[in-house]
């Protein structure tokens, strides 16, 4: 049996900090261990009362590099946090509700403080897109889920519909088949993004099926005949319906970065960074999947965290009030 | 059941305690899922810190006082100081959960519940009772938030009892509440909460629920 602590420190709001980061996944904790090795006085404000990120609502990472054997992601999140404490990072479990970025002195607004720093590193990562049909909102967290590590176990023998052709898709499909009786990978296209080897194995799965070149039009689980998907063919319109106890949604994720609009430039929704991470605004960094970038990660997350933290540092250094 | 790690760990946290802590713990003989490993584990953490006062209570033998603490299933624990806040444990509170028994035995100890001073207004001026059971699975980390914040709404208000339900042990509870997703704060009975939400929306569900 597993037990697993997450404390917050005895941060002080008179403070001055030199550096404030905003989330704590693996972007924000790899800066952190970065500039508290730095000696850079730092403060970590996450809103969940875990750290780690996405890294906590997946099972098994297996391209994060150093874990021949897959290591799971709540203990990959657990050891990254335990890590950067070690050096001195303080962490809070808050929500950061406003920022106030322009000025030499940043202002973080919590429900319960007001922080203050020389410089911030935004990390708030992204959080999964949903499908925006009829019956989602209602079902969620009865029947409509965006992680199967916390839900997956209320499938058993049961028959489960993911949504997506991505890795995440692919992946969570495998951990879902440990429990269900059957698993309909439900996508828009027969291309799927997923790496290869993970389509070998979800082919190789007598429990996961393929279902190409169709969309969810209706979660359907108010009929009285039973939990229903209305689903359309991307190709030729027809509809079909199908039969499930649960649907996962898988799609994407969005950019957390609704605090920023109208201060900080954005592309698409995500902060858009020069080379050195910097944001639009002087003082202000970002890292991992808040970025504008190519490929979303743990392993490019925790190089965007190092690399803004080496900024961050020089910044730090010549920063005069 | 916890390794010298997690003790030191504990430790640390629990050297921030102020004043006693008592755990009700009720808890039968083999009929229960973890009623063995939650006894185990409270006076495991009895051991570290003199502070922290476990009672257990076999559930049959001790019907009265599991009547007065309104104990239905098994294990529950009540943490409490002279005064019952209404904090309620039922089922292990292992994986992310432990943070959340912590959290309930350090803001007994200290007297702080950290809320807003909006919510702590909203609390103050509540008539009617509220009771919030918040369904979580050990392995979700956006459990703990929820019943912290249910938790500390129970100590700060004599009209709220919170009870944090570890679903996995108690499946007939998931159909009777209809839950397929954690965490999920129900609110006297009826009224649910999807999600870690932050304080104000769940402020605002309970308004509803009114
Ligand atoms: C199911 C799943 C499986 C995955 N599998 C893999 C894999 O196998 N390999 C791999 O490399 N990648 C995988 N990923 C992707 C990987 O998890 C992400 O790329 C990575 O976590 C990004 O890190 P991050 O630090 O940028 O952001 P996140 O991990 O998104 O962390 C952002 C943090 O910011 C916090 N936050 C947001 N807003 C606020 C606010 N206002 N105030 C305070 N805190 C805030 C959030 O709570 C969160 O903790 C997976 C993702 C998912 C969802």
């Amino acid at each position: 049996m597993d037990f697993n602590l997450s404390f917050t420190a005895n941060a002080n709001p008179e403070e001055l900090y030199d550096l404030i980061i905003i989330g704590g996944g693996p972007a924000g904790l790899t800066a952190g261990l970065y500039a508290a090795r730095y000696k850079l006085k730092t403060l970590m404000i996450e809103k969940m009362a875990i750290s780690g990120g996405q890294l906590t609502s997946t099972e098994w990472v297996e391209n994060y590099p150093g874990f021949p054997e897959p290591v799971l992601g709540q203990k990959l999140a657990k050891d990254m946090e335990t890590q950067a404490k070690m050096f001195g990072l303080e962490v809070i479990n808050e929500e950061v509700t406003k920022v106030e970025l322009t000025g030499n002195i940043k202002q973080v607004h919590t429900p319960y403080a007001v922080w203050k720093a020389k410089t911030i590193l935004i990390s708030t990562g992204s959080s999964p897109r949903k499908l925006n049909v009829p019956g989602e909102d209602n079902y969620k967290g009865n029947g409509v889920s965006y992680c199967a590590t916390c839900d997956g176990p209320f499938y058993p023998d049961k028959t489960i519909a993911v949504i997506g052709g991505g890795n995440t898709a692919f992946e969570e499909s495998v951990f879902l088949a440990k429990y269900a009786a059957k698993v309909t990978i439900i996508h828009r296209s027969d291309s799927y993004k997923a790496d290869q080897i993970l389509q070998e194995r979800v082919k190789a799965n007598p429990k996961i099926e393929l279902l190409p070149f169709y969309q969810v039009t209706h979660i359907d689980f108010d009929n009285p005949e039973g939990r229903q998907i209305i689903l359309k063919n991307t190709q030729d319109d027809t509809e079909k319906i199908m039969k499930v106890d649960g649907i996962f949604v898988f799609i994407g994720n969005d950019p957390n970065t609704k605090l920023f609009e109208g201060q900080l430039e954005l592309e698409g929704g995500y902060l858009v960074t020069d080379r050195s991470h910097k944001t639009s605004v002087d003082g202000v960094w970002a890292a991992g999947d808040v970025q504008a970038k190519a490929l979303r990660q743990v392993a490019t997350a925790v190089g965007d965290g190092a690399c803004a933290a080496h900024w961050i540092n020089k910044y730090v250094e010549e920063w005069s009030e | 059941m916890l390794d010298d790690k997690i003790k030191q760990e504990v430790s640390k946290i629990l050297a921030n305690m102020v004043k006693p802590v008592t755990l009700k713990l009720f808890t039968q003989g083999n009929e229960c899922g973890y009623c063995k490993e939650t006894h185990e584990l409270l006076n495991e953490l009895a051991a570290i810190n003199d502070k922290l006062k476990l009672e257990a209570f076999d559930f049959e033998t001790h019907e009265a006082e599991a009547k007065k603490y309104g104990v239905e299933e098994l294990p529950t624990i009540v943490v409490m100081d002279e005064k019952d806040h209404g904090i309620r444990f039922t089922g292990i509170p292992a994986g992310y959960e432990f943070s959340s028994l912590l959290s309930a035995f350090l803001m007994v100890s200290t007297g702080v519940a950290k809320l807003t001073n909006d919510t702590k207004a909203f609390l103050d001026n509540l008539q009617k009772p509220v009771h919030l059971k918040v369904f979580v699975t050990p392995t979700c980390p956006y459990c703990p938030p929820a019943v912290m914040l249910a938790h500390a709404m129970a100590f700060h208000s004599d009209k709220v009892t919170a009870e944090m339900i570890e679903l996995s042990e108690f499946p007939h509870l998931a159909v009777k509440y209809g839950v397929q997703g954690v965490p999920r704060t129900v609110i006297n009975e009826k009224w649910f909460q999807e999600g870690a939400a932050p304080e104000d929306i769940l402020v605002a569900k309970i308004k509803e629920a009114l």
